[in-house]
């Protein structure tokens, strides 16, 4: 009869309470207490042995964990790049199409539907040195006759992953920088026109400003989605060859259940969170900024 | 500074033809409006103008030169548009001096002009602001400054007062007004408005679907109406205007009542034509709250009943019965009428139209 107590917004909040509890907050604790732990999957009793800040001295003195952290940004920064010039095209194309919209910005699409896992195999199997659709292509053209060893050579292999990444995910600036080239007002490109603008100027000082604000949320959530890059890597290369293309999260994933060194592989995590809450507070600083530029009122 | 000719114009949307080859001459530094209702095809012509829109056929030449095939900025024209059109990330001084940034000149070039032209809109005060920052008469002015400063051989306005209150719609008509005297530069100016096209223009060119139904200055588009579509749009309140046959001397409306034959028109009916008869409410008044004596003997009077009456100060708008319709009538020195009350009317008959019933081409008298 204790709960009676409780007034009735309390009780009613209490449920979603008990639930992001169990389901959020309590892992997030616990992990977050494991990593100054040297806490082993195989050794359950290590998790209460507390190491204090030892699990983070040695990541950060840890000279494989720095490189994969720059690898990390390297795919970031290059995928990203790629992505938004390669979208931007695309969604200047579309929104020039006069018929077929709907079905362009569908097809468009098509990438985003498939599994990440999936699109590493199919990639992987293109760029396979032997059987590959890739080296038949270029030596079927004339353009080699050596099997190029695309998976094997480490930056070839960071290149293919990048391919592969930029495949399946420029779509998502395609659309929506084609959303703000749909929203914008046709006026004031007009009016650049009648003030004298060849079209690369009125794309330059008009609609690039407006586009901007939406090139940045794609920007945001693509960063999010690249900090955490795994189901593609994991499959096209592993993280191989000797640890060429590995980034942040194969290399924690291996210490976490390979290397079942949990306590040290949450110790990485953590840190490689903050490269992601970098990342977003850039953006969004330069968002808010783009958006109060053009005045936006969304 | 140029004139501007329109050679056959035709637009055409995929098989819609929405202009249907207009031929119009603008002189160097005048003033015309195109006014139309909505449809008309006077914003697609100004467009067409401006090179925003691609010419289907015919020519357009400015200061001499054709122009068909040059994109926008090579026409050395300003537009000011309905929307202001401003560039929302760049402040007012910005925004008036981009065409100048865009033809690279030297920004003390650019500032010079922009503070010149800001004087002339008293927008000094505001060249650091943003667009957003701005009211709708502001971000009007602005887009008038953005227009001047260009200094272009042919200003084209395409209806710039829509957006606005009706007490600041009247204050930058005074401005656009006082800018083309200061300007001197031939200006086209599109609205759906007649007042704002008769008291801003040298010449009104008024559009009914895709054509141009006449070309004449204020008074020629009031005073003599080509046809029964002029008479109508021009004017306000619009043209009382009804269907009659011509009987005996005489023209008889629907209901049976009778007007004589205007004076000027005796030779020119014939027994048994049909006409559309037009008389504006300013021919129509009160016996002795006219304006006009005109031809005294082409005054006619008759008493009719009083529906309603709109005053508006210094004169009353009478709406009065005539062949079972509300005609409207314009009262100077007011007098207070009661609703229902009869009162002896004057018809003006000197001034009245006579339109054709099938062509709605005005008869000439």
């Amino acid at each position: 009869m204790k709960l009676k107590k409780l007034s009735a917004p309390v009780l009613l909040l209490l449920p979603a309470f008990v639930v992001l509890a169990a389901v959020i907050v309590v892992p997030l604790l616990f992990s977050f207490y494991s990593s100054f732990t040297p806490f082993r999957l195989t050794k359950p009793e290590t998790l209460w042995i507390f190491v204090g800040l030892r699990n983070y001295i040695t990541v950060l003195s840890n000279w494989d964990f720095w490189v994969a952290f720059g690898r990390t940004v390297l795919l970031l920064t290059v995928a990203l790049n790629t992505e938004m010039l390669l979208g931007l095209g695309l969604a200047l194309l579309v929104n020039k199409a006069t018929h077929g919209q709907r079905l362009l910005r569908t097809i468009m699409m098509f990438p985003m539907m498939f599994s990440p896992v999936l699109v590493g195999f199919q990639f992987k199997f293109m760029f396979n040195d032997n059987i590959g659709f890739v080296n038949n292509a270029l030596q079927s053209l004339g353009l080699t006759d050596r099997a190029i060893p695309w998976l094997i050579d480490g930056n070839l292999a960071m290149i293919s992953i990048i391919i592969a990444e930029v495949w399946s995910s420029t779509a998502v600036f395609a659309i929506l920088i084609l959303a703000g080239l749909l929203a914008m007002p046709k006026d004031p490109v007009e009016a650049a026109h009648v003030d004298g603008c060849t079209p690369w100027q009125t794309f330059r000082y008009v609609t690039w400003p407006y586009l901007m604000p939406f090139a940045f949320i794609a920007m945001t959530i693509r960063s999010l989605d690249v900090a955490r890059a795994y189901d593609i890597v994991k499959i096209m290369t592993d993280g191989g060859p000797a640890k060429r293309t590995e980034l942040l999260w194969t290399l924690i994933g291996r210490t976490a259940y390979a290397d079942a060194r949990m306590g040290m592989a949450n110790a990485m995590a953590y840190v490689a969170i903050l490269l992601s809450i970098v990342f977003t507070v850039y953006f969004f600083r330069k968002l808010a900024a783009a958006r109060q530029q053009i005045g936006a009122e969304w | 500074m140029a004139p501007v000719t329109l050679r056959k114009l035709v637009k055409r949307y995929g098989a819609l033809e929405v202009v249907h080859g207009i031929d119009l001459e603008v002189k160097d530094r005048e003033f015309i409006a195109l006014v139309g209702p909505s449809g008309c095809g006077k914003s697609t012509t100004l467009r067409m103008i401006a090179g925003l829109e691609d010419v289907s056929g015919g020519a357009i030449e400015i200061g001499g030169r054709a122009v068909n095939d040059l994109p926008p900025r090579a026409r050395n024209i300003s537009m000011v548009f309905q929307s202001y059109a401003l560039y929302p990330h760049m402040t007012v001084a910005e925004n008036m001096g981009f065409s100048l940034k865009i033809a690279g000149r030297s920004a003390d070039d650019i500032k010079a002009r922009v503070d010149e032209a800001a004087a002339i809109l008293d927008l000094g005060h505001l060249l650091e602001r943003r667009p957003s920052q701005l009211s709708g008469g502001q971000r009007q002015r602005v887009a008038m400054g953005r227009a001047i400063v260009r200094q272009p051989d042919v200003f084209l306005f395409d209806e710039p007062l829509s957006n606005l209150d009706a007490k600041l719609r009247t204050q930058v008509r005074t401005e656009i007004k006082k800018l083309h005297a200061r300007m001197q530069a031939t200006m086209i100016y599109v609205t759906h408005d007649q007042v704002e096209a008769m008291t801003l223009s040298d010449r009104i060119v008024i559009m009914r679907d895709g054509h141009i139904e006449q070309v004449g200055t204020p008074e020629e588009v009031f005073q003599k109406p080509k046809t029964k579509f002029v008479a109508g749009f021009i004017g306000s309140p619009p043209m009382n205007m009804d269907e009659a046959i011509v009987d005996n001397g005489q023209l008889v409306f629907a209901s049976g009542v009778r007007l004589p034959i205007p004076p000027r028109f005796a030779g020119a009916l014939r027994a048994g034509q049909k006409v559309t008869f037009g008389l504006r409410p300013d021919d129509i008044y009160p016996t002795g709250h006219g304006l006009h004596a005109g031809d005294a003997s082409a005054v006619h009077e008759v008493d009719l009943p009083v529906t309603i009456t709109e005053p508006l100060g210094n004169e009353t708008l009478v709406f009065i019965q005539f062949n079972g319709r509300d005609w409207v009538s314009r009262m100077l020195n007011p007098r207070p009428l009661r609703s229902g009350e009869s009162v002896r009317m004057s018809f003006d008959l000197s001034r009245a139209h006579l339109f054709d019933i099938d062509t709605g081409k005005a008869l000439e008298g």
